[in-house]
């Protein structure tokens, strides 16, 4: 109800209708009001808590799910459990004017039943790189503060950028990426960990599936002769040959520390490529 | 028996008060009514709960009689496999949604249910044989099984999570619209199992007794299936698989000395809304801030108490 108010508002105090600049449009089509005063967030998504905490927001923060560990300042923010099909009532215990959620098809229920009881709600889907930039873009309007968000994609972009240039020249090694070991499943064209291979300097013999984590089969691994294999630390047991295994805490989510995770994959592949 | 309908109604009622009192925020007694969160989160729920579990009892206990077998229950009967391939197609072509999944179960349902009514009139040779309907259904269960599997094995994740949680069941999702909708199956699949239910009681007397009393056998235990089949697709579609129900309630109502269908029927609805709703209780409140799966919990809650009357009294088809 609250955001409703608001827009009608904001839509009175002018000459006329709200115009795009004073809405924004999530990735479930929700219009959202921009400026959006908002004091107490939930996100229910690590990325966004991520990038809110980068943003200088995380003292807004009443609320995250249970699997954000990043920054470490986040622990002290509430629990609310899971992020998708989250427990409604525990959302709203945390008396959040704004949910933050991942919009996948579990959290539509969520959504729209959040926006009965007048709270205001912005969904986004960070899957790749590119959404990373935009979504952050779209969360600084949301709330007011451009700036913090350009300044945070800006600095993700050049260290990417700084990665790419410095890979570049460099021969690029096929890589093949375990995800899972059971039934057996790599990184596919469809997830960003496709892109930072690609930014790091290698090239994922997998990068043609569109599937964010295809299965795949051992055979199949083994006739692409990849010349690196990234696998955790259990997996890296079951593969002979250059294995490596890539910084896990880096690379769970794209956000803010996509940069990161790019020169710390840069430098697994080329030593000392980057400082 | 009174002493079945007067404690079903005492704690039912008891469970409702509860179902509204107890969650994440406290809200005091005397603020109940007037509570947004109650209306808009704790309300539906618990409305849905119920509904669903008087829907799949009275199912139940319709198709245990008129299949003369007590392990009869809407979920062996293709409903729940034919549902469950109905959500996950239309996950598939990404038309998933809090509106269209529910279409695309009752679609999915009612067309298994057809499939098992045709394969029995072929198999059988006539109308309704209750071993080949049973055994059709339990074909027609195990076909779509495999096919979900086939179809889920190289879905995106979010298309595999989403069916899996439809197929554990849930009331979280609970929204008026919804229920209106499950309430206007239930009150009409309802009326006509209860409106039927001395057809049930003759068909139990076997065949050649029913029709010796002047009961088109094939046609009654057609109608009835149908109408029970139709009822209990209703709920998956409103609530996914929530399972267990529909077998072990009508055994509950007769254990505590229901005999006649119409009895049956009305007790069942009793006893499943109460076991549901208890269910939800148990799974909103035991972990949370997570939500367990409702059909799990069912069953969690519903075995040991089954048992227990099932020790005492013995089960009786």
């Amino acid at each position: 109800m609250r955001w409703l108010l608001l827009l009608a508002v904001t839509a009175c105090s002018g000459s006329h209708q709200a115009s795009p600049r004073d809405r924004a449009v999530d990735d479930f089509g929700d219009t959202v009001p921009v400026g959006l005063a908002a004091r107490r967030i939930a996100s229910l998504n690590p990325t966004t808590t991520e990038l809110l905490f980068a943003m200088g927001d995380g003292g807004r923060l009443v609320g995250r799910t249970h699997w954000d560990n990043y920054p470490p300042e986040a622990a002290a923010v509430p629990d609310l459990g899971n992020g998708l099909r989250p427990n409604i009532e525990a959302v709203l215990a945390a008396h959040p004017d704004l949910v933050l959620l991942y919009a996948s098809a579990d959290n539509r229920s969520t959504a729209l039943k959040l926006h009965e009881l007048g709270v205001a709600t912005l969904s986004v889907k960070v899957d790749h790189i590119t959404d990373f930039a935009r979504e952050a873009r779209l969360l600084g309007r949301v709330l007011g503060d451009s700036a913090a968000a350009a300044t945070v994609v800006d600095s993700v972009q050049r260290t990417l950028d700084r990665v790419r240039a410095a890979t570049a020249p460099l021969p690029h090694p096929t890589v093949f990426w375990v995800v899972w070991e059971s039934p057996l499943m790599a990184v596919g064209g469809g997830s960003f960990l496709d892109e930072l291979i690609t930014i790091a300097g290698g090239t994922n013999i997998y990068g043609s599936l569109s599937a964010p984590s295809p299965v795949v089969s051992r055979e199949d691994v083994l006739s692409r002769h990849p010349d690196v294999i990234f696998a955790s630390p259990a997996a890296a047991k079951e593969w002979t040959g250059r294995v490596l295994v890539p910084d896990t805490a880096l690379i769970g989510h794209p956000s803010v520390r996509l940069g990161e995770a790019a020169v710390s994959l840069a430098n697994l592949l080329h030593p000392g490529v980057l400082r | 028996m009174r002493g079945l309908w007067t404690t079903s109604v005492i704690v039912l009622l008891g469970l409702f008060v509860v179902a509204l009192a107890v969650g994440p925020v406290a809200i005091p007694m005397h603020d109940l009514w007037s509570s947004e969160i109650v209306r808009a989160v704790r309300l539906p729920r618990a409305v849905l709960a119920l509904l669903v579990g008087a829907a799949l009892g009275m199912s139940g206990g319709a198709l245990q009689g008129v299949l003369r077998n007590g392990l009869a229950e809407p979920y062996l009967l293709g409903v729940s496999g034919g549902a469950a391939v109905g959500a996950v197609v239309a996950a598939m072509l990404g038309l998933a949604g809090p509106a269209t999944t529910p279409l695309a179960a009752l679609i999915g349902a009612v067309a298994a249910v057809v499939l098992v009514l045709i394969v029995a009139r072929v198999g059988g040779g006539r109308g309704a044989d209750p071993r080949v309907l049973i055994m059709a259904g339990v074909v027609v269960g195990a076909f779509a099984n495999a096919a979900i599997m086939v179809a889920l094995a190289s879905a995106p994740a979010d298309t595999v999570r989403g069916a899996v949680w439809w197929m554990m069941g849930s009331v979280a999702d609970a929204n008026w619209p919804g229920i209106a909708w499950l309430a206007s199956y239930v009150a009409v699949g309802g009326a006509l199992l209860l409106l039927w239910a001395p057809e049930i009681d003759a068909l139990a007397l076997g065949d050649e007794a029913a029709a010796a009393i002047g009961v088109d056998v094939d046609r009654a235990s057609r109608r009835i299936f149908l109408a029970a089949a139709t009822v209990a697709a209703a709920t998956v579609a409103a609530a996914g698989l929530v399972g267990f129900v529909g077998l072990v309630v009508p055994h509950i109502a007769r254990s505590g000395g229901a005999r006649a269908s119409r009895a049956i029927l009305g007790a069942s609805a009793l006893v499943g809304a109460a076991l549901v709703l208890a269910a939800d209780i148990a799974a909103r409140t035991v972990r949370a801030p997570a939500d367990l799966p409702l059909g799990a919990i069912t069953a969690l809650v519903g075995v040991p108490f089954f048992l227990s009357r099932l020790r005492r009294t013995g089960a009786s088809p």
